[in-house]
């Protein structure tokens, strides 16, 4: 009974034991400085920014604070400063507007940086031309979400990255929007983490650019014309759901980059418009399942480095060459995909053509070895020698092949995951 | 006559010249890991006798190829890596001073510079921290 009275009594005055207090930051008031108001709060407060420009140079936050912005007062690094630097658990940055922050050789210099902390809340914020934008190292269990990132750099070297992760887990990116940063997203060595619904665009080099990070999902992203696609390397465990890789051309440039991957998943994603679609090497026991691989220049290039990897549901349309490979040897399975090329038949009805398919492209042996060789590509000559090769495999690996290839199209709507 | 084409045929071979190729950061793509190489205080380049050319963003990719034996270790006419202090510019790599610290970010984290002077190799170590490392304990480090 006794204690039971104190557990009451206890949450009857839990409020205003723990009693934050609103520290408010304008202009024209009494504390009129982010900086002021940072001093003032006791940790877990909360401080209101009015709108309004906030030159400042380098801000610290040692302690747990929550600081919102009201219609998105600006920050001005003035070219010279990281903004903010966070070395604390539990702050939440909303709706603040961070611009033009210094940059440096040495150092990352970022609009927001995040140190060696806890449960941090980046939201809905807005960063234009930093030279990294949110920067995270050593942290864990934090979420960046609804945030913008603009930058405008010519060259790769002039900038850093967007959302840039080192060494965290437990980290949530959603819904953000990067553009014209180096790689959009960073993720190295980060574990047990999501990045989900962000489109990155017209960055530099990578949309997403993902190494050693093992067991992480993204899904529902889209990454559309970076300079070199997505890569994603050295890692275990990845899956990746739903998303969109297009537009992603030139010489070194991939939808996907794929090296050095294990036990992963590649479902339900759209390779649109992309030199190569995914470019595999060092892939080991992964799955390709329901993916649409639409008007590439390769659709699937495959290394023989790859093996056990399982090509499943795919549709592959309007693909220059659906899949090539520089190897005789075969150790995957591509079974009961679209091919669009397919020209075989279906006499017992049963909606996988009777003959097999072989998706490898004589001439695209060739141009593996003599890359200029692309310039006779649909001459008479060659489309006569990738007939007779279709006939009797003398160069192509006799072994790839769709033993079951589909009659039609899958339908996407029908069967989300 | 003959003297004209003997002398345009050897200026022909002449002009053949085994040499090294400056890295296009933000361009050039490294050959182990297909990345495209942006940071200019890192990089590294191997040259065959025969001329070809094979550039790497980091000193661990360069290592990872060296050491792959697909080309003879005799088989170089350059092996060639960036100086940390002078972006994008190449020194011998078995002469170089190499540091190896964690505050190092490289491109594939081998957290490797390289300097061609041994004074500002000792400068940044102060700086760094980290240990001191030359091209032999560095090839048996990445084997």
């Amino acid at each position: 009974m006794r204690s039971s009275i104190h557990i009451l009594l206890f949450f009857c005055l839990f409020p205003f034991l723990n009693q934050a207090k609103t520290v408010t930051v304008d202009p024209k008031g009494p504390v009129s400085t982010v900086r002021k108001a940072v001093d003032l709060a006791a940790p877990g407060d909360t401080i209101i920014v009015r709108p309004g420009t906030y030159r400042e140079g380098n801000l610290k936050i040692g302690k747990p604070l929550v600081i919102i912005g009201e219609n998105y007062p600006v920050l001005d690094g003035e070219k010279k400063y990281e903004i903010l630097t966070i070395q604390s658990h539990d702050v939440t940055i909303k709706g603040l507007r961070l611009i033009n922050t210094g940059s440096a050789s040495m150092e990352d210099v970022a609009a927001i940086k995040v140190i060696n902390s806890v449960n941090i809340a980046i939201t809905g914020n807005q960063i234009i031309n930093a030279f990294f934008g949110i920067h995270f190292s050593n942290s864990s269990r934090s979420s960046v979400r609804d945030n913008e990132l603009r930058a405008t750099a010519v060259a790769e070297d002039q900038i850093g990255n967007g959302i840039h992760m080192w060494k965290c887990h437990d980290i949530s990116i959603e819904h953000n929007r990067v553009e014209g940063h180096r790689d959009g997203i960073y993720f190295e060595f980060v574990t047990h983490s999501f990045i989900i619904g962000n489109t990155s665009e017209k960055n530099l080099r990578y949309g997403l650019h993902f190494m050693f990070s093992h067991n992480d999902e993204y899904r529902n992203n889209a990454f559309i014309d970076n300079g070199a696609g997505v890569a994603v390397m050295y890692t275990n465990g990845v899956k990746m759901y739903n998303n969109t890789f297009e537009r992603n051309w030139g010489g070194a440039a991939y939808g996907l980059l794929l090296k050095e991957i294990k036990d992963s998943e590649v479902i339900g994603n759209h390779f649109t418009r992309n030199t190569i679609g995914i470019h595999l090497e060092g892939v080991s026991r992964s799955t390709f399942d329901k993916n649409d691989f639409t008007a590439n220049g390769y659709a699937v290039r495959l290394q023989a480095s790859c093996d056990e990897n399982n090509f499943v549901r795919n549709n592959f349309s309007g693909n220059t060459f659906d899949f090539a490979t520089n190897g005789s040897m075969v150790l995957n399975t591509i079974d009961g995909n679209y091919w669009d090329r397919y020209q075989g038949y279906d006499l017992d009805h049963d909606g996988t053509g009777d003959v097999p398919y072989r998706p490898v492209n004589l001439y695209s042996m060739i141009v593996e070895r003599i890359p200029s060789a692309v310039l006779l590509w649909r001459s008479f000559l060659v489309m006569l020698m990738d007939r007779a090769e279709k006939v009797i495999p003398v160069v192509t690996p006799e072994n790839l092949k769709d033993n079951a290839p589909s009659m039609k199209a899958y339908d996407r709507v029908k069967e989300r995951i | 006559m003959r003297i004209v084409i003997a002398v345009s045929l050897i200026s022909l071979l002449l002009s053949c010249t085994v040499e090294p190729e400056p890295l296009e950061y933000g361009q050039d793509a490294c050959h182990t890991c297909r990345m495209t190489l942006v940071d200019k205080r890192f990089g590294a380049e191997l040259v065959t006798t025969k001329g070809k050319v094979y550039k790497f963003d980091d000193i661990n990719c360069m290592l990872a190829f060296f050491n792959s034996g697909e080309v003879d270790h005799r088989g170089y006419a350059y092996k060639l890596v960036v100086d940390f202090d002078k972006p994008a510019s190449f020194t011998e790599a078995t002469e170089a001073f190499y540091l190896k610290s964690a505050a190092l970010k490289t491109p594939m984290a081998s957290q490797i510079a390289a300097f061609s002077r041994k004074e500002d190799m000792e400068t940044r170590k102060k700086e760094l921290k980290g240990i001191y490392l030359v091209w032999g304990e560095l090839v048996t480090q990445f084997k």
